[in-house]
């Protein structure tokens, strides 16, 4: 039984549409990333199903009840619709205390002082606050600023947890710890969440499924292998991941495969969409797909190393003969002469 | 307003018709082609003092490095805090024929170099008066302006004075623009000055002429009055409507800014100190002398050629004003007005912004253009506007006598300043933190109690003790609402002036500009932006 059903969004602000007719569903206890680069209207959406904006069509169900319908008019405001938020910006009140920031949407609902205390107590407790209760907001580290966000939308249960780029003002290191902990905290709640990123490592390491959208519309839906590993189109190819990219003619096809062949190489390469001989094609493969092997062989290239980097946990190196250029990953130093590159063809994507 | 002037007798006289007499009574009659003609000639000269000098007072202290810059910036404000009444009764006593620096410029020099009664002077004194306006229109807009245009200049080899004229100043041309007009607008609307300045040469502007027509025909001539006050609002109206299209175009101007980076003054070199004397000299002519001249005036018997300040030094003028209740009641009615009436006024204001607060319709942008509609019209005429509406209006008419109706004038009177103060504290409040409240469950009431109310508070404390201030130097808007019971002392400064008490006038101008001072420096020791 799905939580939140999207049917049809569209919105358009001015002249330009931010949202051309999403659809998507998400199931209790699971977490959906909305991932896409900045103006893709991921935001919007979230705020759709807040209540905060309005969509021009489309209808939205939470929990089997209608809560937008554009048809009819229909619109619970966001006030009654008993979601959680957590802000890019967190949006604590300053004026009050991290318990007080907490408390008020128990308060809201009438809850008793006693059973409001404990609760508060709970979810503090939980998100390591316990000791920050009394303390006003500008007091907290952005870290603390974050949870005590995350606290206030939690602390009612509400049935769908929306998160906008709730990790994008943490620094790097906090941010990667605050991952997994997230993802944690969010299932050992039981709750459901509608997470919206920029940043696909976020959304790979802590989705069950991923939504990319590009210009307003849905471009792939799939676990997070799925996007990353067999992309549907070739804008979420290029989004995802490290890529290389080569552009060539199309001189043989058999079955599913199709040789691509550009100026002194040509490489065998999965076909992601029809393509007929002789046609013009670029082919898309991840860096760390691409190894460094002894000796020639199917789908190996003759190439001369240009520059290497060590960049800590690995060396790119980047490789060129005649106008190709690949990057590669590896282990160790390499000698600066020339080297025999592995192209695996089910991993070297023709559009 | 506009029927009372298309009838013969006042309106509430059985035997009114419709008449066009009274239009061409005024439209002849000679005095009023003369006030009409001053009143143009004033606005005309004071834009062009008041402009080019409030211009200048921006670029050198939001973009150069004039020595204490940020400690001279409340500074510039006071002007617009003083009641124009009190300083032009301060230029009469420093400067007139025989005012204090008169006559020592007379005993060193042999002559007086200035003739205070003439346009010329007139127009001196309201254009310096008037550098305040220019100064917060132009400064906030130099200050959202990216300094990195500024510092292309620079590097390209322009120096100080070059940026502000090729560079700095065309690019905030449109807040220039809206201070031309608002500082010519302003002129029109000019009262305390000209009515204390004007007097002695006999000099008339359309306001004065206005309060003058009741004493010049002998009997109150509605119909007349009428038609001046409508004269005035057909020259003001377009003037605003002209603002608000100005202040459109500043604002998305304002939009050009960089990332408030820190960013180096630029250096006037040798002219920083001459910059500064300019500065001070001109503070020392708008806030110093006139207010020293009343300072002196209410604490000496007599004054006049040859008289010693010794021997006539006394403390009675203050001892008499005890003596007349009114007086007494008018400085406790001002306290109450400012206090108690500016608080109400704050609250009435912050409704207003509320309700049109992130709450776009038609109709809200309706109601955001006509509370500005009251700033067209000089207080005297909103004033006479509630004098006649509490006299002919059955049901209003027992409070005519109390403080309501004055009130109820003052707050529409500063509507536009006080929405204009609450709108700017609202905008501080991030969109974020009352969409979090709203997300939670609470309904709209409950965001604006529990959430924007409390984060603007400090807001609302400055916006109260800048109206109150307002509200205390007031004078205008009272002159027609002045009896027993509303007794304010701007008001009883200008009816008092009809009598020549000098005495009582410095004593009542000395107690006003102690309770605007202490206002402002609570306000100032509190942080509360005066150029909100």
């Amino acid at each position: 039984m799905p939580e939140l059903v999207v049917e049809n969004i569209q919105k358009r602000l001015g002249q330009t549409a931010v949202l051309r007719g999403v659809s998507f569903h998400l199931n209790q206890g699971e977490i959906l990333a909305l991932l896409g680069p900045s103006g893709s209207g991921k935001t919007t959406l979230l705020r759709s199903v807040a209540g905060l904006e309005r969509p021009d069509a489309g209808r939205i169900e939470l929990g089997g009840k209608v809560i937008f319908d554009a048809a009819s008019q229909f619109e619970v405001p966001a006030e009654r619709r008993g979601l959680g938020l957590v802000f890019q910006s967190y949006a604590i009140w300053p004026h009050r205390t991290v318990y007080e920031n907490v408390a008020y949407g128990l308060r809201l609902r009438q809850v008793e002082e006693k059973e409001m205390r404990r609760r508060v107590g709970e979810v503090l407790e939980q998100l390591g606050l316990k000791e920050m209760a009394s303390r006003y907001p500008h007091q907290l580290s952005g870290g603390q600023q974050q949870r005590v966000a995350l606290a206030r939308a939690l602390v009612y249960s509400p049935p769908v947890l929306l998160l906008d780029e709730p990790l994008s003002n943490l620094d790097a290191k906090l941010r990667e710890e605050a991952r997994a902990w997230l993802r944690e905290l969010i299932k050992q709640t039981k709750s459901s969440a509608l997470y919206v990123t920029h940043d696909q490592i976020e959304a790979l390491a802590i989705a069950d499924r991923i939504l990319l959208l590009e210009d307003g519309q849905i471009q792939q839906e799939g676990t997070p292998e799925q996007i990353y590993a067999q992309p549907a189109n070739r804008f979420v190819a290029e989004f995802m991941g490290s890529n290389n990219r080569l552009e060539g003619k199309l001189t043989e096809i058999q079955g599913g495969q199709g040789r691509l062949e550009g100026n002194g190489w040509s490489l065998w390469g999965q076909l992601r969409v029809p393509k007929k001989q002789a046609d013009d094609a670029t082919a898309l493969i991840h860096v760390e797909q691409v190894r460094v092997v002894e000796g020639p062989g199917r789908n190996h290239l003759r190439m001369q190393l240009r520059s290497a980097f060590y960049l800590g946990e690995r060396w790119e190196y980047l490789f060129a003969a005649g106008d190709l250029k690949l990057r590669a990953w590896g282990q160790e130093p390499l000698p600066q002469r020339d080297s025999w590159l592995f192209v695996p063809a089910e991993r070297l994507w023709i559009f | 307003m506009v029927y009372q002037s298309l009838l013969s007798a006042p309106f509430f006289d059985p035997t009114a018709s419709y008449s066009t007499e009274a239009f061409r009574y005024i439209l002849s009659n000679p005095d009023f082609h003369r006030a009409f003609g001053t009143s143009f000639l004033i606005s005309l000269g004071m834009t062009s003092i008041a402009v080019p000098l409030g211009s200048l007072l921006g670029f050198l202290v939001v973009r150069t490095d004039l020595p204490g810059r940020r400690w001279l910036e409340p500074w510039l404000l006071v002007p617009v805090f003083l009641s124009p009444i009190v300083v032009a009764f301060g230029y009469v006593v420093a400067a007139g024929p025989v005012g204090f620096f008169s006559l020592w410029s007379r005993s060193l020099l042999g002559v007086v170099p200035w003739n205070l009664y003439s346009v010329g002077g007139l127009i001196l004194i309201a254009g310096m008066t008037h550098v305040p306006h220019v100064f917060l229109y132009v400064s906030s807009a130099l200050r959202s302006l990216d300094p990195a245009v500024e510092e292309a200049a620079r590097v390209t080899g322009a120096g100080p004075w070059r940026i502000a004229f090729t560079v700095s100043l065309p690019l905030v041309w449109p807040s220039i623009l809206f201070s031309i007009s608002l500082v010519f607008l302003l002129g029109f609307e000019l009262f305390g000055l000209p009515l204390v300045l004007g007097d002695p040469a006999g000099l008339l502007v359309l306001t004065t002429y206005l309060y003058k027509l009741t004493n010049l025909l002998g009997v109150p001539s509605y119909q007349l009055m009428a038609v001046v006050a409508l004269s005035i609002v057909v020259i003001t109206f377009p003037l605003v409507y002209l603002q608000q299209r100005l202040l459109g175009t500043a604002a998305r101007y304002a939009v050009i800014r960089g990332k408030g980076q820190a960013f180096r003054p630029l250096p006037l070199g040798e002219l920083r100190w001459p910059m500064l004397a300019l500065v001070l000299l001109w503070l020392l002519g708008v806030v110093v002398l006139p207010l020293a001249g009343v300072a002196l005036r209410s604490v000496v018997r007599y004054w006049g050629e040859g008289v010693s300040l010794t021997e006539v030094l006394t403390l009675d003028h203050f001892r008499r004003l005890v003596g007349y209740p009114n007086l007494v009641r008018g400085i406790i009615n001002t306290l109450l007005i400012g206090g108690l009436g500016g608080a109400l006024a704050v609250a009435a204001y912050a409704a207003i912004a509320l309700s049109s607060h992130r709450w776009q319709s038609p109709v809200v942008s309706l109601t955001d253009y006509l509370v500005l509609v009251p700033r067209a019209l000089p207080g005297l005429v909103v004033g006479l506007a509630f004098f006649w509406v509490f006299l002919f209006f059955k049901p209003l008419s027992p409070l005519r006598s109390t403080l309501v109706s004055l009130w109820l004038a003052y707050t529409v009177v500063w509507l536009a300043y006080g929405i204009k103060l609450i709108s700017a504290a609202l905008l501080q409040v991030a969109p974020e933190l009352e969409e979090a409240a709203r997300v939670t469950g609470a309904s709209q009431g409950l965001i604006y109690r529990d959430v924007t109310l409390p984060l603007i508070r400090f807001g609302l404390l400055g916006s109260w003790l800048l109206i109150f201030m307002m509200f205390v130097r007031e004078y205008s808007t009272g002159v027609y609402l002045l009896g027993p019971g509303t007794e304010v002392i701007g008001s009883l400064i200008v009816s008092l002036w009809g009598t020549g008490a000098l005495d009582l006038i410095a004593a009542l101008s000395v107690v006003e500009v102690a309770i605007v001072g202490l206002a402002l420096f609570f306000a100032l020791r509190l942080g509360v932006r005066l150029d909100a």
